[in-house]
């Protein structure tokens, strides 16, 4: 039996010609905050929705709990909550209606932490869904993947719809979850910063590719900024190993580089008789690096 | 102008089904013309031309819709003249959907009288032919409107409002015609009239509509929220019903009634039409299966089923919701048999049609599991118009038992086969192929 909350293998998505996801191999392990990024169609939203069984991989597979994603027994729901992209509440039902509808689906429901949540997310529980704003329902959406405490949060995009208050609270709140080294969270967000502050492994997708996983301090290290000054007034030629971006301007060169090593750097240093400096980038910066 | 031409484009174009449908639809009316026009006496030969209109009203099938999404948008409101604008798009349609009925006319006095050239020289002939083109043209502007706001409610506002409201003008479409059939009365004027108030009320509402929304949100409306909640409250121990939109079958019940009351009146004594109404009232149960997939997401990870299992479970909360719509419907039957004193085979008659529209319809829309496409469009049109034409058929005084039973053994066997088609592609249902569609109902008009 695996430790592992999510498995998979050489997962693979396609939707008729178009493939969406390719060859993808990961795991989520119990304590894990993992960030997911990409640029819009990179796949993100697939990638979770394989994840939660509501989609058939067209090769490889997705275990959850030891489980085949795509057959999830129903002890195995139990432990997982979603919070989709785009809410899928019942309009004519309270605020308080829908908790109950959804709260008698689980054995482990905890009210008093919705209580305490709707109090201090300012839900009003008894306003009907139909009347509420768009960042009113993500709330309820959230509220709803938080009840039953699972130990594998999934959420798609949440804070999109919500305002600077409701997103920090919101952060907050995971970021209380998260300390459980029980639970595994796993987010997509297009707000970077939001990532860089909760997570602490990041997936980056690209064309359908994981293009990095790691965790949040190995990604820093390994994507950074190269200040390159020779000993000469024009920089010598030489190749600098796993370059993104480079930029020479007389004796100096500014270079984007992954997989950087103080190996690679004490090499390229002595074959080209330059000085390097290193830069550490920010989650955002690497993000657009790695996408220019 | 140029945004309500390009509107107007886009709805017989949008699509190269669409464009396609528009293009044969155009053709085979023109041909038609130019043979009925050059070769009187050709009649036979205009069933080309009513196929060529079927064609061209298929191909500006995307107004409705288009419209719809449009009215509800955001961004209607800050688009110069939106809403006028749209307003016009979809009159300009309706008009140019009727106007092949308007040209056809003359067509086929022609087709039908080949001396007619030479009697078209005398003026009251001749003002006779234009009188009933004109008239032809405004009864065809007059039910493609009706047909078009109740494909709008149908289909833009898929809860019971949206029912009802389609119900409705499904009624007056077909009591309409029939009324001036039965009573031999239509005219020019009426029919001008009747387009005037339809789209005056129509346009005025959807013009205001804006206002009168901010005015409502004004307004306390605990009043009705105290109503609804007498519909939805009960939910306790009916949480999957909940989910599933099946746990109230008395709100499609009240939905029902006022239609069921008002074919009642117009058309009770005569058989075949009440059980024309009362099949297509049977086929509404489909709407709710139709939305089972996608609302069936929720489902997923909130309970112990697999995605067999869950058709089935699906499968009971749609019959327990159908039940008591069928119930009511029968006991509209039982009703209407005593008060019209129908024979009991007739009633018996009314009885299996009812059931087969139910039955056939639930399946039907359980096969959705991935959207609605064309299959399930065909299906769904053939159901129908077998319902309709099994229903005329018991009307009929020396009707055949035989061959009315033949068929509805037919149609039990096209349900099994239904079924069986639904099931097999729940076990498979991919929920990214059915997600519900939040953009319909995003609050933006």
């Amino acid at each position: 039996m695996t430790s592992n909350a999510v498995e998979a293998s050489n997962l693979k998505k396609a939707f008729g010609e178009k493939q969406v996801l390719q060859d993808m191999s990961f795991g989520v392990s119990p304590g894990d905050v993992i960030g997911v990024l990409g640029k819009n169609g990179a796949g993100k939203t697939t990638l979770l929705e394989l994840m939660l069984g509501f989609t058939a991989p067209t090769a490889g597979a997705v275990r959850i709990f030891g489980h085949e994603s795509y057959s999830l027994p129903g002890d195995i729901k139990a432990r997982v909550g979603f919070v989709p992209q785009q809410d899928e509440l019942l309009d004519q039902l309270t605020v308080a209606d829908q908790l109950r509808v959804i709260a008698s689906f689980y054995p482990r429901w905890d009210s008093e932490l919705i209580d305490r949540l709707c109090s201090e997310w300012g839900v009003n529980v008894n306003a009907r869904i139909k009347s509420m704003s768009v960042g009113e329902r993500q709330k309820l959406s959230i509220l709803l993947a938080f009840g039953h405490k699972p130990e594998l949060l999934i959420l798609d995009e949440p804070v999109a719809s919500l305002d600077p208050i409701a997103r920090r609270q919101f952060l907050e709140q995971l970021l209380t979850l998260s300390t459980d080294e029980k639970r595994a969270i796993v987010f997509s967000s297009h707000i970077v910063s939001d990532i860089e502050r909760l997570a602490n492994r990041i997936w980056i997708l690209k064309e359908g590719r994981l293009d990095w996983q790691g965790d949040l301090d190995s990604l820093k290290e390994s994507i950074v900024r190269l200040h390159i000054r020779g000993a000469g007034p024009e920089l010598p030629a030489f190749k600098i190993p796993g370059v993104l971006n480079v930029r020479r301007d007389g004796a100096f060169a500014t270079a984007v580089v992954r997989d950087w090593t103080p190996e690679a750097q004490e090499a390229l240093e002595k074959s080209a008789s330059v000085q390097i400096e290193v830069e550490t980038l920010g989650l955002e910066e690497i993000f657009v690096e790695l996408h220019r | 102008m140029k945004a309500v031409a390009r509107l107007v484009w886009a709805y017989f174009t949008g699509t190269p089904v669409l464009r396609a449908c528009t293009i044969v639809g155009l053709a085979l009316i023109a041909i038609d013309l130019y043979v009925v026009a050059t070769q009187p006496g050709s009649g036979q030969k205009l069933w080309l031309a009513v196929l060529g209109l079927i064609f061209f009203f298929v191909g500006s099938s995307l107004m409705p819709v288009t419209f719809g999404r449009l009215a509800r948008s955001h961004s209607v409101g800050v688009l110069p003249g939106g809403r006028v604008k749209l307003l016009l798009s979809a009159f300009i349609t309706i008009l140019l959907v009727a106007l092949p009925v308007g040209i056809l006319s003359p067509a086929s006095f022609i087709s039908a009288n080949s001396s007619l050239p030479e009697l078209m020289k005398d003026p009251r002939v001749r003002d006779f032919v234009l009188e009933v083109t004109a008239l032809m043209f405004s009864s065809a502007v007059l039910f493609a409107g009706w047909m078009y706001l109740a494909l709008w409610f149908l289909t833009s506002q898929r809860d019971m409002a949206g029912l009802f409201k389609g119900l409705i003008v499904i009624m007056l479409v077909i009591f309409s015609p029939a009324r001036e059939i039965h009573d031999f009365n239509v005219s020019l004027t009426w029919n001008l009239q009747q387009i005037a108030i339809l789209w005056f009320v129509f346009g005025a509402g959807f013009l205001l509509w804006p206002r009168f929304k901010a005015v409502r949100a004004r307004r306390n409306r605990e009043w009705f929220a105290g109503l609804t909640r007498v519909f939805t409250g009960r939910t306790v121990g009916r949480e999957f019903d909940v989910l599933l939109g099946t746990a109230n079958p008395w709100l499609l019940v009240a939905v029902l009634a006022l239609p069921l009351l008002l074919m009642v009146r117009l058309m009770g004594q005569v058989p075949s039409a009440w059980l024309f109404f009362l099949t297509i009232f049977s086929g509404l149960t489909g709407a709710y299966s139709g939305q089972a997939a996608e609302r069936s997401r929720a489902l997923w990870l909130r309970g112990h089923w697999s995605r067999v299992e869950l058709f089935v479970a699906v499968e009971r909360s749609i019959w327990r919701h159908n039940a008591h719509v069928l119930g009511a419907l029968v006991l509209v039957i039982v009703g209407m048999g005593l008060y019209a004193g129908f024979p009991p085979v007739l009633v018996a008659a009314g009885f299996s049609l009812v059931l087969l529209g139910t039955v056939l319809s639930t399946y039907l829309g359980l096969m959705i599991t991935r959207g609605l496409r064309w299959v399930e469009i065909v299906a769904g049109v053939v159901v129908m118009l077998s319902l309709m034409a099994l229903a005329m058929l018991v009307g009929f005084e020396d009707v055949d038992l035989t061959t009315v039973f033949a068929l509805e053994v037919c149609m039990i066997a096209l349900a099994i086969a239904f079924r069986s088609v639904a099931r097999r592609r729940w076990t498979r249902i991919d929920w990214m192929e059915c997600r519900p569609d939040r953009a319909l109902t995003a609050r933006g008009a």
